[in-house]
């Protein structure tokens, strides 16, 4: 695929049919629907547990590309087994590439992550962020935002934030591993497709990490994924940059960031956050925000 | 033909040369580390011409990456010890649902807690229910061997599962015996090119690893079947083995039970010493032979029935426990013969844990407490090694 300048020049190749078994509005589905377009038929998806997991079942499939699902904390080792059994057969022409949630890649996949990036395979890895294990029913993950509730950071009386914690800098830590790092966002599929088109040519670990809104999981309508994935760029809850050889490039920059409350209110998980939540979630997305501006073009990490 | 003095890792590590694997994940872990050790140092002086040697973070992602490979149609070895046993044991029932024909050489440690280093078989065992097909080295020559016939056994389209070779860890992983190492020549004629028919390439897109729902029964089932036929398929293998090599492997290593009334059964590499002691104790005209399993998966019940057909009293020596139940073969044992028309007298014996050293004097001391047993008509459990519980 050469590099697209607009919407209309989307790859009209459709690898991700019919008949899924994913939520209506899945973020997660959506994005591999469209990674797809930019990867084409020779590719090989290997997948962590998670919700994707169950795309293919016994004996149906939506996908017209081939399909490896191991266990939940082993996607890139078997990934890294499979680039090199591919090369060892001669079929170096095939890509590689992990489809994981947040869950296995920020937590128990982190290890083999890291193993992976730092040996460079040549593998693309693209973690579909819901921010949380979305297919047990919404807990919390290392990448669950500040302030966002979920079934193991409820609200109470005694905990009014829901998730105390402040996320994983993930993307951060992989461009630390001397790969390439990039976000993405479904609400900006020209940026997306692009970079899985540059990771592609890469001889090397590429990591893109797609904000996978979850409808079930942050309980919103169904029909506002794109709405809410892009209201997730413009109030900076989900910036759109990239890290090559530890320089930072912001690649959607804004005047004036859009208040978070637009992209919360609609939200069940942040419904009843107290002022002061919101206002340290503000804080904290203001502070990441002034980093990214500050870095753009500069050595980052 | 020459022997040469290897450990039994460096066997190991000569079973996988000699079968051409693409793809070796490694990680180490004592005592197995030598056999990856000598594979690396192989492949960095040119002598692993058509293999990708792969350093993983854990055993773990070594079985996931050994996976990986072996679903895209390479021929796969890799090797761990103990915990790393343990930390794969997911992995392993994926790669038997799998149906990957990854070989896998294991050198027995016993597990924390505490910390051993030496030998027993609780993690060999803590396996047996994975779907491998799990076989059980005496000697280093044996751990060469076995390698060779479970790369045939395992990539059989009658049993496509994957296969442990297990051998003592320091009593052989880290002792030199006389091996004969066969010539690339003879295996490539013994073992053929690894050609699966269903694997992924670029043309063909292929799932591996869907969910399943009522279907989910039925695969188990195939994977049982599979290893049952093992069963035929390893008696044809050893025979093919045995016409290239000269070397003949029955599915149980009988010795010296002809006329024997007392029958001990043992694993591993224990049973030499204990053949020793057999040998000294026949010159005694005391009537004892023994039974060493060596295919634990698939179980050979029909030949170890066959062996133990005439034995008066048997002592099932379990170099392994498990706490609240005993010895994890006695009751493998017990079910096989329940249906003998005449039951011997069966003992229970727990030995040698975290590598307690099994001397000839303990074998016999062994004997000569079934040997009681038979006159009284009533078996023992015990634990040899301890003094009182």
């Amino acid at each position: 695929m050469p590099e697209i300048k607009n919407i209309r020049d989307l790859p009209e190749i459709e690898l991700f049919t019919g008949g899924s078994s994913a939520c209506a509005g899945c973020g997660g589905s959506m994005g591999l629907k469209l990674a797809l377009k930019a990867l084409g038929p020779k590719t090989i998806i290997v997948n962590a547990s998670g919700c994707m997991t169950l795309l293919p079942l016994y004996p149906t499939t939506p996908l017209k590309v081939s399909w490896i699902h191991n266990a939940i904390e082993n996607a890139s080792s078997t990934a890294a087994g499979v680039r090199h059994g591919l090369d060892m057969q001669g079929h170096d022409d095939m890509n590689v590439v992990v489809y994981a949630g947040d869950g296995a890649t920020y937590d128990i996949g982190f290890a083999s992550l890291s193993a992976a990036a730092v040996k460079n395979e040549r593998i693309i890895y693209i973690c579909y962020n819901n921010q949380s294990y979305g297919n047990t029913g919404f807990q919390w993950s290392s990448a669950t935002p500040f302030g966002s509730e979920t079934k193991t950071t409820p609200r109470g009386r005694e905990n009014q934030i829901g998730t105390t914690f402040v996320q994983k800098d993930m993307v951060k830590i992989m461009g630390a591993h001397r790969v390439y790092a990039a976000t993405a966002s479904l609400a900006y599929p020209v940026d997306f497709l692009n970079k899985i088109e540059r990771a592609k040519k890469r001889d090397g670990f590429s990591y893109i990490e797609l904000l996978g809104s979850c409808t079930a999981g942050w309980n919103y309508d169904p029909r506002l994924t794109i709405k809410m994935s892009k209201l997730a760029v413009q109030s900076g809850m989900w910036p759109l940059y990239e890290i090559e050889e530890g320089i930072l490039n912001l690649n959607k920059d804004f005047k004036e960031l859009k208040p978070i409350e637009e992209f919360l209110e609609q939200q069940g998980r942040y419904k009843k956050l107290p002022p002061d939540g919101v206002q340290k979630l503000r804080s904290l997305i203001n502070k990441h925000w002034t980093e990214l501006k500050e870095y753009n073009g500069l050595r980052y990490v | 033909m020459k022997q040469t003095l290897i450990t039994g890792n460096e066997a190991a590590a000569w079973g996988a040369r000699l079968a051409r694997p693409q793809y070796i994940p490694s990680f180490p872990i004592t005592p197995q580390t030598e056999c990856i050790e000598t594979l690396a140092r192989w492949g960095a002086d040119g002598g692993l011409p058509n293999t990708y040697f792969d350093r993983l973070e854990s055993e773990h992602s070594v079985m996931s990456a050994a996976v990986g490979a072996a679903a895209v149609g390479n021929r796969v070895f890799t090797a761990t010890s103990s915990q790393g046993l343990l930390l794969m044991h997911e992995v392993l029932y994926i790669a038997a649902g799998m149906r990957l024909p990854i070989v896998m050489a294991t050198i027995s440690r016993g597990l924390s807690a505490p910390v051993t280093l030496w030998s027993d078989h609780n993690d060999f065992l803590d396996q047996r229910d994975s779907g491998w097909l799990m076989f059980h080295a005496e000697n280093n020559q044996e751990v060469l061997d076995m390698m060779l016939i479970a790369y045939h056994v395992a990539e059989d389209n009658k049993v496509l599962l994957p296969v442990m070779v297990n051998m003592d860890g320091f009593v052989l992983s880290f002792t030199d015996e006389p091996v004969t190492i066969p010539s690339f020549e003879m295996v490539d004629k013994f073992l053929p090119d690894y050609a699966p028919e269903h694997t992924i390439t670029p043309d063909r897109p292929v799932t591996i690893g869907a969910p399943a729902l009522d279907e989910y029964t039925f695969f188990k089932a195939q994977n049982h079947v599979a290893a049952r036929n093992a069963l035929g398929v390893i008696e044809q293998v050893q025979d093919e083995f045995e016409k290239i090599f000269g070397r003949k492997y029955d599915m149980v290593d009988e010795f010296m039970i002809e006329d024997a009334e007392l029958v001990l059964i043992t694993q591993g590499s224990m049973s030499t010493t204990a053949k020793a002691a057999i040998k000294e104790m026949r010159a005694d005209g005391i009537k004892v032979g023994l039974v060493r399993l060596r295919i634990i998966r698939p179980w050979p019940a029909s030949a170890i029935k066959e062996a133990l057909k005439n034995a008066r009293a048997i002592a099932v020596i379990d170099r392994n426990v498990a706490p609240g139940r005993g010895g994890i073969m006695l009751p493998e044992i017990v079910e096989t013969l329940y249906y003998l028309e005449s039951r011997p007298i069966i003992s229970s014996f727990i030995v040698g844990l975290g590598g307690n050293p099994q001397t000839e004097e303990k074998i016999k001391e062994i004997t000569h407490k079934l040997m009681e047993d038979l006159e009284s008509g009533t078996p023992r459990v015990e634990w040899n090694d301890v003094e009182e519980l």
